[in-house]
């Protein structure tokens, strides 16, 4: 099974209609920049990844999309309807789990849960029971009082419990053990399936590698590339690692070759090109261990860093 | 609705606090009177019989102390003090709050327009306040009545009187919220509301000593006077209609603010 | 040191306000009096009044017709700002680590805690001389166009005394406040009821002396205007009682900062 990719026999999904749709977005604070004329298309049903390094303007779109501040131009449509001018509207279909959750003080979790269900238009309180219990949320207990992960999962209920069909996810699982990192990710995946949309922001790469169907990289406030997975990584290096008594690296620097290193018996280095070429070129030494891989997102994003 | 609500009990407690506190106020001073009375009642003779100008120089000529009104007067600047400092604060920290918070992005991520959350939030202070004012009145009307011994107080100055704090708080809640809107951010409610008031205080009562002037006009505290309002059976209403265009022009500022506002990232 | 400084510059600008309040309180109210100085008019009329009534009224002193007697009216409202000033800046600067949460940084570094509330102490105390300064140059200043004589020097020095009482007393309590109580965010707005409730009292003994002894528990009545004016000196019993209160809120301060658990 493709990960993100909708479950072609629900009827209601439409692979061209786009949920998300960011026109030549553009936010300054003053001098500094936010973005600049950043463009791109989430589409229904997909898992969209958005990443890039800190003070890049992951938050700052995202901020955009949920008209908490104003584009300086362009223009962010969800739904089909601008971000700005319907923003109650769409709203109401939209699940936000921010990237630090600041709640009001004094409120039990139920409270704080109940209160946020009261906004939206659908009675909540099955499925915040759910959610609960699979999050392993203690309802009762003030918020003041939770640590720092157990806080977090407090924003994953509130911005899932009333089933939205936009799903934005802004460093959703900092300070998550692994095994509610690993829950939380079902549960997307589970929400997913049902016909959401997600827009996972994200630096932590293998999240994102495991979760996206397709992914954008913003640098600076600008977008770097659009890719689906599978074609960044494709089209990229792969990375060979080879073990051997007596290896000459000079026989491997040929044209496609990079990052050369020879270390005790262990040859590695990333290469793109013609693979038969690479595998002749192993089968004439003599390896006692060979292989090759594709490039993590995080190794493919490395190059995009500097 | 859901925002009333909360806001509303947030503010239940210092609504009580105010309340009582304003409550032991009236109450302890209103029990003075007699005493007052006895040591004041050959002063006003005196003064009545002096020249006007020598009045006016030493700011008596509008204080009327021979009658249980006037003496409430008195008090009635205290308390206007107090609930301009309760206003303030319900003003101030309206909508920055959510701001100090860090609460703010939950709230405006919900489905709601930053209009209704500002009228929702307003409606909840204009609530708290007025049932502050009303146990206000009560409390007036009560002592009032129980320690006028055998004088008769007239109605109309003493309603004038006790119906002026709507206006006179509608005044700090919505200049604090205007100024709130302005700065980046509040940290603390407490200097500003206190800035606002007791300056506003200030002007007002360091004229008063020494003589009419044009600044006093921004001042509540002049638009409301006691000692006018008691001597002239009326509202100053030239100057109680600048105090509330005062207070409409800086609602409708800080709706069209709040409805712009960019909202910082705790990150 | 650093931790002084650093404190001295994070309260400029509300140092600045203050200032400029004090000045625009000055401003107006002298130009105010400009109306009222040697006016003929008053000036005979004070002539014309019997010497007992003079007496009874306190008219020598507090006559407006000289800026002396003017002096004696404002000294109550420059004593309020001052006031005010100093339990912001108290409460506030002790509170604001917690408030900030700052807390983790401030408080983890190498150094003990008393040493953290005597650097802040020390910074809003430096704020209140500044403060008390320029009232004082101000008024002086101000009052050159109005033929002040030594009684009113004498008059305004020992106010300036007065003043600092009053400042010393309600800084106190404001650090006091922000250092012991756990609910750091109460601490303004205690200082600010507790100012309030002294004011209150201060205007309860004008009233009725059946409650005169209120004076003990306002700092606005410690020191008599009259007698600043005539005598030129202040009540010593009072003084000591200010440094009582300042003694010991401060030692309040230093203990229970040293010994609370600090929250975010």
């Amino acid at each position: 099974m493709e990960l993100g990719k909708a479950n072609k026999t629900d009827a209601v999904r439409d692979a061209n209609k786009s949920i998300i749709e960011v026109s030549h977005l553009t936010k300054y604070y003053g001098k500094s920049r936010g973005i600049v004329d950043i463009s791109f298309n989430v589409v229904e049903g997909e898992i969209f990844g958005f990443i890039g390094p800190n003070g890049a303007g992951k938050s700052t779109t995202i901020r955009l999309f949920m008209s908490l501040i104003y584009p300086t131009s362009g223009q962010a449509k969800i739904f089909g309807k601008d971000c700005i001018k319907y923003g109650p509207e769409i709203r109401q279909e939209i699940g936000y789990l921010p990237s630090e959750v600041f709640y009001y003080e004094g409120m039990k979790v139920r409270d704080l849960l109940k209160y946020s269900a009261s906004f939206y238009k659908k009675d909540c309180t099955k499925r915040i029971n759910e959610l609960a219990s699979l999050m392993e949320l203690e309802l009762d207990r003030r918020i003041d009082d939770l640590s720092y992960g157990n806080k977090k999962k407090v924003g994953i209920v509130q911005g899932l419990l009333h089933q939205p069909k936009l799903i934005v996810l802004d460093e959703p699982t900092a300070g998550l053990d692994p095994l509610m990192q690993h829950n939380f990710f079902n549960l997307i995946r589970e929400e997913n399936k049902r016909g959401a949309t997600v827009f996972f922001s994200s630096h932590i790469l293998s999240e994102v590698q495991r979760l996206c169907s397709r992914v954008a990289i913003i640098k600076e406030g600008k977008i770097m590339r659009i890719q689906d997975i599978k074609t960044l990584q494709r089209e990229n290096y792969k990375k060979v690692r080879i073990v051997a008594e007596n290896l000459d690296p000079r026989r491997f620097e040929v044209a496609g070759v990079a990052n050369l290193e020879k270390v005790d018996g262990t040859l590695s280095f990333f290469f793109k090109g013609d693979i038969n070429l690479m595998a002749r070129l192993i089968s004439e030494s003599r390896v006692t261990d060979a292989t090759i891989e594709d490039l993590s997102l995080e190794e493919i994003f490395m190059h995009y860093y500097k | 609705m859901n925002i009333f609500k909360y806001e509303f009990k947030t503010k239940l407690k210092s609504m009580i606090t105010w309340s009582l506190s304003i409550y032991a106020v009236i109450l302890i001073f209103m029990s003075l009177y007699q005493n007052f009375a006895e040591q004041t009642s050959l002063m006003a003779e005196m003064m009545a019989s002096f020249p006007r100008e020598l009045l006016i120089a030493f700011g008596m000529e509008d204080m009327d102390w021979s009658t249980i009104l006037g003496f409430y007067g008195l008090a009635f600047v205290f308390v206007q003090i107090c609930l301009g400092i309760q206003a303030a604060n319900y003003g101030f920290g309206l909508v920055s709050l959510e701001e100090t918070e860090w609460t703010a992005d939950f709230l405006l991520s919900r489905p709601v327009s930053r209009r209704q959350i500002m009228t929702s939030k307003l409606l909840a202070a204009v609530t708290a306040l007025g049932l502050t004012e009303i146990f206000i009145w009560i409390a007036s009307l009560v002592y009032l009545i129980i320690f006028r011994g055998d004088e008769l107080i007239p109605l109309e100055p003493m309603l004038l009187l006790l119906f002026s704090l709507p206006l006179f708080q509608l005044f700090f809640l919505t200049v604090g919220m205007l100024v709130s809107l302005l700065v980046k951010r509040v940290r603390s409610v407490t200097p500003l509301s206190m800035g606002l008031v007791f300056g506003l205080y200030t002007l007002n009562a360091f004229g008063d000593m020494i003589g009419e002037d044009s600044f006093e006009i921004l001042s509540p505290f002049q638009h409301f006077e006691p000692s006018y309002i008691v001597k002239y059976n009326s509202w100053n209403m030239p100057q109680v209609t600048i105090g509330l265009v005062i207070s409409l022009l800086a609602l409708a500022a800080s709706y069209w603010l709040y409805g712009r506002r960019n909202i910082a990232s705790a990150v | 040191m650093n931790i002084f400084l650093r404190e001295l510059r994070a309260n400029f600008k509300s140092l600045l306000i203050w200032c400029g309040i004090v000045i625009l309180f000055s401003v107006v109210g002298y130009s105010k009096f400009s109306a009222y100085y040697n006016n003929p008019e008053l000036l005979a009329v004070v002539d014309a009044m019997p010497e007992a009534m003079i007496k009874a009224f306190d008219m020598d002193s507090f006559n407006l017709t000289t800026v002396t007697g003017f002096y004696g009216i404002m000294i109550n409202y420059v004593a309020l700002m001052l006031s005010i000033a100093a339990a912001m800046w108290g409460s506030d600067v002790v509170a604001k680590e917690e408030r900030d949460r700052t807390v983790e940084f401030a408080l983890t570094l190498p150094v003990r805690r008393s040493r953290l509330i005597s650097a802040k102490l020390a910074a809003v105390f430096v704020n209140c001389m500044l403060l008390l300064f320029v009232s004082w140059a101000t008024i002086i200043v101000m009052a050159q166009n109005y033929a002040p004589d030594t009684q009113f020097y004498n008059f305004v020095s020992t106010s300036l005394w007065a003043f600092f009482f009053m400042q010393m007393i309600f800084l106190a309590l404001g650090i006091f406040l922000g250092a012991v109580l756990k609910q750091h965010k109460r601490a303004g707005s205690l200082a600010v009821s507790i100012l309030l409730a002294a004011y209150f009292a201060s205007i309860l003994t004008e009233v009725s002396d059946k409650v005169s002894f209120l004076r003990y528990f306002t700092p606005f009545k410690y020191f008599d205007a009259q007698l600043m004016l005539r005598e030129a000196r202040l009540e010593g019993g009072f003084a000591l009682l200010s440094l009582l209160i300042v003694a010991v809120a401060l030692a309040g301060a230093y203990i229970a900062y040293s010994k609370r658990d600090l929250y975010i």
